[in-house]
């Protein structure tokens, strides 16, 4: 969309217009910045008239989507300004907020959002100068990393080649060992529904192309034999429990240990129950993409999990069901490596790389709909009053929505990588969701497969690290 | 017209692409974006794809009717609004290397959008565009362009053929439109001998030998109508996620929404690609939804495809690309849900209760 009196810089150009003065868009709580930025004003205090307010309840109500919005609109930096650290009208609002603003900036930073742009503040009602201070100091830091780059995808760009991900996952099965899971898996199914433990086995049949394997609800003791067992056992099935459970009281799904995460959140998010479920947990041989081991296998042996009610391996059928409150899902990446590459990249770099991946976005919205936690009955995307992220199928709608997609999962996100898979594009969403993860990660330390655990993003410490707020 | 046919090495081709860019038509090919091979327009002729091992992503539609295209702008200043009409193609395209599906899936637009009322943007942008199709060398796992009328070497909505052979190309001008992208031909260029057309069969018999769907019979269209009410169809489409994956992917789909982006000072009227396999596509403002189910919304991609034909031999709005097969996360077959749901109505009644 054009935009009124708003400049974009040409993208690789860096050039900046002259006479040119940075947009920047302030939100801030009503009950302590905007009552400091009036203090300023009484007391005659001087500072750059750069800075747009908007006035908000508290920064617990501001929500990235504010950020994005500022940003597509063309503002050249946004500067978040709330109450100090137990001083919230709402007693924590500014705390929870410390925490999304945190995971956040690291991914603006990291698809290539200039920090400068982007700025945090305790502010209180009496810091009148402090205000004045602040303002001064994003302006000029807003100035010196100049206008906002376009949304756009760049041209005639070679690209950037990011580290191969090795080798590695779990020990490769025999035709003969496979054959016997196979069967393992079936008789389990089999006797699940003949005892009628369950109403329903979700598990994996043969596709249509060669090597795909694609869901099957078996309702029917007798026709376990569809279902299947092998590298192209790709989807997370947790996304179909939902809907089974309108018509089964208790359903079982066939589960590889990297769809356990899902499930974990879908019981700790109050989705479904632990009883309504029989976990059926496969030894696993690695799932295909295209005609190579996925990316998140590299890292897996493959073993079933002892969470599942059912373990099932080559060497027969087991009743598990471990007290999950100790396990942990211990999945080093394999694409770590590629995620430190492109932090070493300069902003230009980043923000060209993940503009011609979002330029590919069709909005056909299927990392949404693969998702297992991406299960709001409306969501934000399709909601236009207001409309926070713009319908238009190009880069600007593109970025709001997949970034806004990544950030309502951070710290949920289980890294199934069901939405990298899906996207028809290609758009590595599985680079995004893991950069958050290990962000998350870093400041507030790993959430296990206990679903008595609160996820980091819900939670707060009056400790938390704040190095980045001014 | 007379049928002018030449054999073209890779040189020649490019050349001929090269010639194409310097006469100032925007020339859309099959390139690789990090690693992913799409259409787009090309800055060089060195960056076309002319043997591509798959057919592209998605297919070359949005040349002709864009994701997302502005019908009107308009800026306020102060009381005053300013309306602005969308600019015309500034440039005539060429749409280079396009599988014959995808030649054959711009006639179901054309259908759309010329028949009856004509949409001038979609117009505008058609009679500046010529088709350079590229017959096949090889079927990918998941095309049937023969199982529903179409052929690998099929010529249906191309300007002009490239036909791949042992060695190089052949290159024949289908319309008259094909023919004035000539200037002079260049007279390097070999004439191809009539019995080349002994090889364009044989490649046809032979990529077509590939394929191993059995045909969608034109009379199961109105068994599926019959059928709408089906049970099966609860059963076909439980899998299906709701996401557009197969409706955007598709040559053919041409659903849309109408929707606006503004600002203060400046908004737009837009129309962006939408899908009858999102929720909200039939929502109505009042909160009912003719189509509350994905079973319903699922079923609607499916008889849109292959039955609603105003005339019985009228031919189905798929051709075949395959690409909704590959594509579907959940790994659901529209040809698999057809047979299935013809067996099913056939053998219960078409009545059987959902």
């Amino acid at each position: 969309m054009t935009e009124a009196n708003v400049t974009v810089a040409e993208s690789g150009t860096g050039s900046v217009p002259e006479g040119w003065q940075p947009h920047i868009v302030a939100l801030v709580c009503n009950w302590c910045s905007y009552a400091g930025a009036d203090m300023a004003g009484t007391t005659r205090l001087e500072y750059p008239a750069n800075v747009r307010m908007v006035r908000f309840p508290c920064t617990g109500r501001m929500s990235p989507l504010m950020i994005l919005k500022a940003f597509e609109q063309g503002a050249d930096g946004v500067l978040v300004s709330g109450c100090h650290p137990g001083d919230c009208h709402y007693v924590q609002g500014n705390l929870v907020a410390r925490r999304r603003f945190t995971i956040f900036r690291s991914l603006m930073d990291f698809i290539g959002i200039d920090l400068r742009r982007l700025h945090f503040a305790w502010v209180s009602a009496a810091e009148g100068h402090k205000w004045a201070r602040v303002v001064s100091d994003v302006t000029a830091a807003v100035s010196e990393a100049g206008p906002l780059p376009a949304f756009e995808s760049p041209e005639d760009w070679d690209g950037v080649e990011l580290p191969s991900v090795g080798d590695g996952g779990p020990q490769e099965l025999t035709a003969d060992q496979l054959d016997l899971l196979r069967a393992n898996l079936r008789r389990a199914a089999s006797e699940v529904l003949a005892a009628k433990r369950v109403g329903v086995v979700i598990g994996y049949g043969a596709g249509s192309l060669p090597g795909q394997n694609v869901p099957k609800l078996v309702t029917d003791s007798s026709a376990c034999e569809i279902l299947d067992w092998g590298h192209g056992c790709v989807n997370n099935l947790s996304t179909y429990i939902g809907d089974a459970l309108e018509h089964n009281d208790r359903v079982a799904v066939v589960v590889k240990t990297c769809d356990l995460g899902a499930i974990t959140g879908l019981i700790r998010e109050d989705q479904v129950r632990r009883d309504q479920l029989l976990l059926i947990g496969m030894q696993c041989p690695g799932v295909h993409s295209g005609s190579a081991l996925a990316a998140k296998c590299l890292s897996c042996s493959g073993d079933p999990h002892p969470i599942c009610d059912l373990v099932v391996s080559v060497d027969g059928v087991h009743e598990s069901c471990l007290d999950p409150s100790d396990a942990a899902l211990d999945m080093p990446d394999a694409r770590d490596e590629q995620i430190a590459y492109l932090e070493s990249l300069p902003y230009a770099e980043r923000w060209r790389y993940w503009q011609r991946q979002f330029g590919r976005c069709l909005r056909c919205y299927a990392c949404r709909a693969a998702c297992p936690l991406c299960y709001c009955s409306s969501c934000i995307a399709d909601k236009h009053r207001p409309q926070w992220v713009p319908t238009s199928i190009d880069n600007a709608g593109n970025s709001t929505w997949n970034i806004i997609r990544a950030i309502h999962l951070a710290g949920r996100c289980s890294g199934c990588d069901e939405c990298a898979r899906a996207c028809p594009a290609d758009i590595r969403l599985d680079l995004i969701n893991r950069k958050l993860a290990l962000e998350v990660e870093r400041q507030y330390g790993r959430v296990g497969l206990d679903p008595e655990e609160k996820s980091a993003l819900i939670d707060f410490r009056m400790e938390d690290s704040e190095e980045f707020i001014l | 017209m007379d049928r002018t046919q030449w054999l073209l090495t890779e040189s020649q081709l490019r050349e001929w692409v090269r010639s194409l860019l310097d006469a100032g038509n925007s020339v859309v090919a099959p390139v690789e974006e990090d690693g992913v091979l799409l259409f787009r327009p090309l800055t060089s002729e060195e960056r076309a794809i002319l043997a591509p091992s798959g057919k592209t992503r998605w297919s070359p539609k949005e040349f002709l009717f864009p994701r997302s295209e502005p019908l009107y702008r308009y800026t306020l200043d102060g009381g005053e609004v300013e309306i602005e009409n969308p600019p015309a193609p500034q440039r005539p395209q060429v749409l280079f290397g396009v599988r014959s599906c995808d030649a054959g899936g711009l006639l179901r637009l054309d259908e759309i959008f010329l028949s009856g009322t004509k949409d001038p943007l979609y117009a505008a942008r058609r009679e500046s565009t010529t088709v350079v199709s590229m017959a096949c060398a090889a079927a990918d796992p998941e095309c049937f362009c023969t199982a529903v009328g179409g052929s690998p070497v099929g010529e249906e909505g191309s300007d002009l053929q490239l036909v791949p052979l042992e060695e190089g190309w052949l290159l024949r001008v289908l319309t008259e439109k094909g023919e004035a992208l000539f200037g002079d031909v260049d007279e390097r260029w070999q004439d191809a001998p009539a019995a080349i057309a002994k090889e364009v069969e044989k490649l046809e018999r032979r990529v077509a030998g590939q394929i191993e769907r059995s045909p969608v019979k034109q009379e199961w269209s109105k068994t599926l109508e019959d059928g709408f009410e089906h049970e099966a169809w609860d059963r076909l489409a439980q899998h299906c996620l709701g996401c557009s994956v197969c409706a955007y992917v598709c040559p053919s789909c041409s659903c849309f929404d109408m929707n606006h982006e503004a600002n203060a000072w400046c908004g737009e009227q837009c129309r962006s690609w939408d899908a009858c396999t999102f929720a909200i596509f039939t929502h109505h403002a009042s909160g009912h939804n003719p189509r509350s189910t994905h079973q319903e919304r699922y079923r609607q991609r499916v008889l849109h495809k292959f039955a609603f034909k105003a005339e019985d031999d009228e031919p189905f709005r798929c051709v075949g690309c395959g690409r909704c097969v590959a594509l579907c996360p959940a790994g659901l077959d529209i040809v698999d849900t057809v047979t299935a749901a013809v067996a099913a109505i056939r053998e219960e009644g078409a009545d059987a209760a959902r």
